[in-house]
């Protein structure tokens, strides 16, 4: 039964695939002005460019140009950035690593304090927790995170500068700290190309997972430093929201006969929570904890520019302004992607704890 | 048979707003008795006051320079606030927040960025409810192929993270105000049909829709007399919770260049010219964001007290 | 059964994209690969075999050099012909002597040949790391020159690591290791700054100066303004073809205001559209002093005493010319309402469309741009702009275009004095454009830093500053550089950093425009200026061990101007600076 149901929820995804495809070069096609002079420079001539759109095939017909996107999406070969003068492929790999492991520090930040949070404000249902939580949760959800980030920042960088609690304000690691990938330290051999060279390179460049399978506390204790403002600053909001939900669905859960049933029975209160409460008040917050990942993951622009961090979100944005075709379309398509993929999880894990939703 | 059964369609409506008068007075009634939506809605009313009456209560023009001002004032860019009741001194000119980066006065635009940003959360959410709740119903009633074409089509537009599109659809349509409202609009239609295809999907099976069927009610009426009132309370809901995020977008997109143009006042805008100076002159960054932050609140409080004065469980367990 | 129907018309969907991606792919695979030979893309590639394209292809340049390893040349005649480069040959007379010879006299050729994408690169390396069509990304990432420091890694995102050049031929360089790192916020430059985990950062924020300068850890260095910032005017569009509303608009906007609220400490109002450090830059007549009232009486007497409607375009990029973009076009915008009524609407467009769209002088209205000195030439900054091929301001006048052709021909900057001044004078009364501020900038480095530089032409070279003591010094400017490979690159941050690990011919003094030999003894012209032979200096190695000699310098042009070269690959392959400074070696086909 569950399987079915995954089947159901695969397929109905694949038009939603054709269609991001769609989106996405639209997008990429659709913006407006000469691609030529924004990556080139003021100083490229006439001939230059017309040399430069001949290479690059943006004199063919449109429809022509998207059989062409779709072939080379199929078969892997994701194009090059003009400004950067590399293969998408190569960008995305070395860029995923730096929004990912952000955007799950930030989601692990929100979870870890939004969840018990919510859960004890409603438990304490109108105390002054309650309301000091609530205030400071609608407050957070309020607040522009660019500005966070830059207060995080001077706080933690200029403030608290010659102290033990000082931070670094921006970048993913020091000069100079030695960052040997878990395969090169062990003497793997890595093929050029192909779907296990991506995964080893793209895992090697997670700073802290391959800093802890190597035991390289060095870039460990580094890498985190990087890592807690901007986390902090990306994963405040989420918190928030995390929050609000826990805590709302928790009241929702208490306020039922069951939990009554079970306190009447002389059940521990905390035991009632925990076992009954708890788990069922999850629901909403699987849903809200797989969203908010998916818009970290993309929604990280500002975070990214602010601390300096070379990430996708940064770089698609920088892309965008600078009509970049190659980046714009992949990267669009990476963040859709895994959006879908991580509410497909969401769902299925939804499924999963709530019987009455696989068995509809 | 048939003779026995007097319900009317007409009768059924006058029954209904009846009822909808007196849900709407227990409604503001519950709204009122929390107090973090009265703290939101007393913001929203100084919002509204200040948006209505900036002409008159700002102290300067907001696009003009004080070196153009009359008579011309002396004061570098980016002076910090200057209040004379706080002890600045009284023969420099009083500016409660401050001067900005091209000697113009703060206060003054922060008071004419509330015209714009409310209308600009008013707007985006009605231009996305209409459209919204469009889709929402057709898909709903309907079901079959249009309900699946019409999910996909928002799916597809839930694929991607809201802000990324909506930078996206600006960058195609050009940088300019009207494009950013048409961009969040566009991004936040999803919503808004969900709601309306759930209330749809849930009251269509109900009985007393049946029965208005069964004498010969037509489409339009079902939907309008009968679904659409139901379909009001989470619409409402998310559309003053939509309000608050339709600001927030608006003030990144600006902030990051793509909405508002200059010299327009718009707070979002404000704060994304002078991120560089948080620093050295923070009262540029500090306001701006205050302000935003503020009436994303208010609605925000507004929005949850709607949700729980609205929901028909609550009234179960107070009552 | 819907869901059967849905579930059918899924398959159809995935299984027409499968056959797109694999029947049609044959026949539409794009007629660029990604090399094969570097990185090539993550599955199986794509054939490279290509269908004829819809379009007609534009036909191709014609190659005309010939290159056998010491020399370099066109056929004498081409000089005349079709061939529109400057360079007619360049041959390695022998081991330490290269001669260019020039079809036409070059006075700027020393100010040129010191520039950043002229340094002289390994003729082996050169072979070795030519792809197919594009360089290696060896290549790419660790270019081999003479310089004090040499490339040790390129994280790209994050930072570039140079270590000193052990066998280097001039001073060793204070500091054994150099970092460069980047950051597009302001704020973030100086609060790393201010934290101490950097050594010296690049252009400032407009009121971080004063905070620098309170800073007793910290110190300002002024970057000379050695460009200019100009309100352009397409006189093709109405009223602007009236060279009363021209003036007018010159003389209705307060220039010294803009430059006193928006500029840091080192800039000036413009007197002249070149600076006065350029030679002849501001020989002649000053521009017009701000004078509301007469220009209103110029605007009445051209048919608009209550003004009119305009557009001010503008992109929202800082420079170094124009630091505050939107403020300045904001209290420009104000300043043209309130002195003389002009509505201007502002326009922000995208910088590639701006510049695609106010080169081609199709901009209906005003609009704000600026140049930077790519060499300290006034060639560089006159005849770019107002030259009689420039269609930027619209229509030129021939007053000062044919005066600029002969000026250009001059070796000695007082010989052509006379004619510089009537050529300022010239442009002051056609009012192409309106000068408005030389912008200064600035760097700020740590307190002990000695000789804190800020060039004027940007290239910064940190071998010759102490980082206080410390074995590394670490460099923070706006963004990343996009390739180390600079013969086609364009850009200042990738041009600083090769700055650093690669040497030219000549090269510019510390924090200055002057000229002064690197790996040249001296190059000599002859009495037309049209033959400059240079003597090398000996001894010299590069980094990987091999001998300078001329051959390098010969391979080095055959890679930059030959078309037809196997070696004439980059990044881009956009080689904008060899093709704009010296033409590239090619006929246009026909």
């Amino acid at each position: 039964m569950m399987f079915q149901y995954i089947l159901r929820r695969l397929i109905t995804s694949i038009p939603v695939l054709f269609g991001i495809l769609l989106v996405t070069f639209a997008l990429g096609r659709l913006i407006p002005g000469d691609p030529c002079r924004a990556i080139l420079g003021e100083k490229a001539t006439e001939e230059v460019c017309s040399r430069f759109i001949q290479e690059k095939g943006l004199d063919k017909p449109i429809l022509t140009q998207f059989g062409i996107y779709i072939s080379d999406m199929a078969r892997g070969n994701l194009g090059e950035s003009f400004r950067l003068g590399m293969p998408v492929t190569r960008l995305l790999i070395e860029r995923l690593p730096t929004t990912f492991e952000l955007s799950l520090a930030a989601l692990i930040i929100s979870m870890i304090f939004g969840v018990p949070l919510g859960i004890i404000s409603a438990v304490k249902h109108n105390s002054w927790l309650d309301v000091i939580t609530m205030i400071w949760a609608n407050v957070g959800v309020s607040m522009p995170v660019f500005w966070l980030g830059l207060m995080l920042a001077y706080v933690f960088s200029l403030l608290l500068k010659d102290t033990p609690f000082w931070l670094p304000p921006s970048g993913r690691i020091s000069p100079g700290i030695p960052d040997q990938t878990f395969y090169e330290l062990w003497g793997w051999v890595v093929p050029e190309t192909g779907l296990w060279s991506a995964l080893l390179n793209f895992t090697g460049r997670l700073n802290i997972f391959n800093a802890l399978i190597t035991g390289n506390w060095v870039l460990l204790k580094d890498s985190i430093k990087h890592l807690i403002l901007p986390a902090l600053a990306l994963g405040t909001i989420p918190m928030a929201i995390i929050a609000r939900m826990s805590r709302s669905a928790m009241l929702d859960v208490l306020g039922q006969d069951y939990i009554r049933t079970a306190r009447a029975k002389g059940l521990r209160w905390s035991s009632v929570i925990i076992k009954h409460a708890f788990r069922n008040s999850l629901l909403p917050v699987v849903t809200v904890i797989g969203l908010s990942f998916g818009g970290l993951l993309g929604g990280a622009v500002l975070t990214e520019t602010i601390f300096g961090l070379s990430g996708i979100g940064r770089t698609l944005y920088e892309a965008i302004t600078a009509r970049d075709y190659g980046i714009v379309q992949v990267f669009t398509l990476a963040i859709a992607v895994v959006f879908v993929t991580i509410n497909l999880i969401v769902d299925i894990s939804y499924a999963y704890l709530d019987p009455r939703i696989r068995l509809n | 048979m048939t003779a026995e059964i007097n319900l009317t369609p007409k009768l059924d409506a006058e029954e209904l707003s009846s009822k909808s008068i007196s849900m709407w007075q227990t409604t503001m009634h519950r709204l009122l008795r929390r107090r973090s939506a009265v703290a939101g809605l007393i913001i929203l009313g100084v919002l509204i006051f200040v948006a209505i009456t900036a002409p008159w209560v700002a102290p300067y023009d907001p696009t003009v320079s004080m070196l153009d001002n009359i008579p011309p004032q002396k004061i570098k860019a980016r002076t910090a606030p200057c209040i004379h009741l706080l002890g600045c001194p009284k023969d420099q000119p009083q500016h409660f927040a401050g001067i900005d980066g091209n000697i113009r006065d703060q206060f003054s635009r922060l008071l004419f960025g509330a015209r714009l940003s409310l209308m600009i959360g008013f707007s985006t959410v009605i231009f996305a409810i209409i459209i919204g709740t469009v889709l929402g119903a057709l898909a709903g009633y309907f079901g079959g192929w249009i309900d699946n074409l019409i999910m996909r089509v928002m799916d597809v537009l839930l694929a991607f993270p809201s802000l990324l599109l909506a930078i996206a659809i600006v960058t195609v349509l050009g940088p300019g105000l009207i494009n950013a409202l048409l961009a969040i609009g566009i991004v936040s239609i999803p919503a808004y049909a969900r709601v309306m295809r759930a209330s749809v999907l849930s009251v269509r099976e109900m009985d007393f829709v049946s029965a208005t069927r069964s004498l010969g009610g037509n489409t339009y009426e079902i939907l309008f007399k009968c679904i659409l009132p139901n379909a009001l309370t989470p619409l409402i809901v998310q559309g003053t919770l939509g309000i608050a995020s339709a600001i927030l977008d608006a003030a990144a997109l600006s902030f990051l260049g793509l909405g508002a143009q200059p010299p327009t006042p718009e707070w979002g805008s404000m704060l994304g010219a002078e991120r560089n100076q948080v620093f050295t002159a923070p009262h540029l960054v500090f306001y701006p964001g205050l302000a935003i932050m503020l009436t994303v609140l208010s609605f925000n409080l507004i929005g949850d007290g709607l949700r729980d004065a609205l929901d028909p469980r609550l009234v179960h367990v107070s009552s | 059964m819907k869901r059967k129907f849905t579930v059918l018309l899924s398959l159809v969907v995935l299984a027409s994209m499968l056959l797109a991606a694999c029947g049609g792919g044959a026949t539409q695979a794009p007629a660029t690969e990604a090399p094969a030979a570097t990185e090539a893309p993550a599955a199986t590639e794509a054939p490279v075999a290509t269908e004829a394209p819809i379009e007609p292809t534009p036909i191709p340049d014609i190659p005309i050099a010939t290159f056998d390893g010491t020399s370099l040349s066109v056929p004498a005649e081409e000089c005349n012909g079709d061939y529109i480069g400057a360079v007619q040959s360049v041959v390695a007379t022998d081991a330490n002597t290269v001669t260019f010879t020039l079809c036409r006299p070059d006075p700027a050729f020393l100010s040129k040949i010191a520039f950043s994408p002229f340094a002289i690169y390994p003729s082996e390396w050169l072979e070795a790391t030519a792809g197919e069509t594009t360089r290696t990304s060896e290549g790419l990432e660790k270019p081999i020159g003479t310089g004090p420091y040499m490339i040790s890694e390129w994280k790209r995102g994050e930072s570039i690591t140079m270590v000193a050049n052990p066998d280097y031929a001039g001073e060793q360089p204070a500091a054994q290791t150099l970092v460069m790192r980047w950051s597009t916020e302001s704020a973030a430059r100086l609060l790393e700054l201010q934290s101490g985990t950097v050594d010296g950062i690049d252009n400032l924020g407009p009121e971080d100066f004063a905070v620098v300068e309170a800073d007793p850890n910290l110190q300002v260095a002024n970057r000379p303004a050695l460009n200019i910032f100009y309100i352009g005017i397409t006189n093709t569009f109405a009223p602007f073809d009236n060279v009363q509303v021209r003036q007018a608009l010159a003389m209705g906007i307060d220039r010294q205001r803009i430059v006193d609220t928006f500029y840091p400490l080192g800039s000036e109002v413009a007197s002249h559209f070149t600076p006065c450090a350029i030679p002849n830059g501001c020989t002649g007549d000053a521009w017009y002093d701000f004078d509301v009232d007469a220009a209103k009486a110029l605007l009445t007497e051209a048919g608009f005493p209550d003004g009119f409607k305009t557009k001010l375009f503008y992109r929202d990029v800082v420079r170094g010319y124009l630091p505050q973009v939107s403020n300045v076009a904001q209290d420009i915008q104000a300043q043209l309402k309130t002195n003389l009524n002009i509505d201007a609407e502002i326009v922000v467009m995208e910088s590639g469309a701006f510049i695609e769209a106010s080169s081609a002088g199709s901009l209906d209205g005003i609009y704000l741009l600026g140049w930077g000195a790519d060499y300290p030439h006034i060639t560089n900054f006159l005849d770019y702009h107002f030259g009689a091929a420039n269609p930027q301001f619209g229509t030129q006048s021939p007053t000062y275009t044919d005066l600029l052709v002969q000026g250009a021909q001059i070796g000695v900057p007082a010989d052509a004095e006379s004619i510089y001044v009537e050529a300022n004078n010239a442009i002051k009364e056609f009012v192409p454009m309106i000068p408005v501020a030389h912008g200064g900038s600035g760097t700020a480095y740590r307190a002990d830093v000695t000789n804190p530089q800020a060039s004027p032409l940007t290239n910064e070279q940190f071998a010759f500053s102490d980082p206080g003591g410390r074995d590394t010094f670490v460099w923070m400017q706006n963004a990343e550089p996009i390739s180390m490979f600079c013969a086609d690159e364009s850009d200042g941050e990738s041009l600083r950093a090769c700055d650093q690990v690669m040497e030219a011919l000549y090269g510019y003094e510390v924090n200055g425009t002057a000229t002064e030999p690197i790996l040249a003894e001296s190059c000599d012209p002859n009495e037309d200026l049209t033959v400059w032979t240079c003597t090398l200096k000996q001894g010299i190695k590069f980094h990987d061990g091999s001998d300078f000699d001329a051959a390098d310098v010969v391979a080095t042009f055959n890679m930059g101007l030959n078309i037809g070269s196997p070696m004439h690959v980059g990044n881009s392959n956009i080689w904008s600076y060899y093709d704009y400074l010296w033409g590239l070696m090619k006929k246009p086909g026909n």
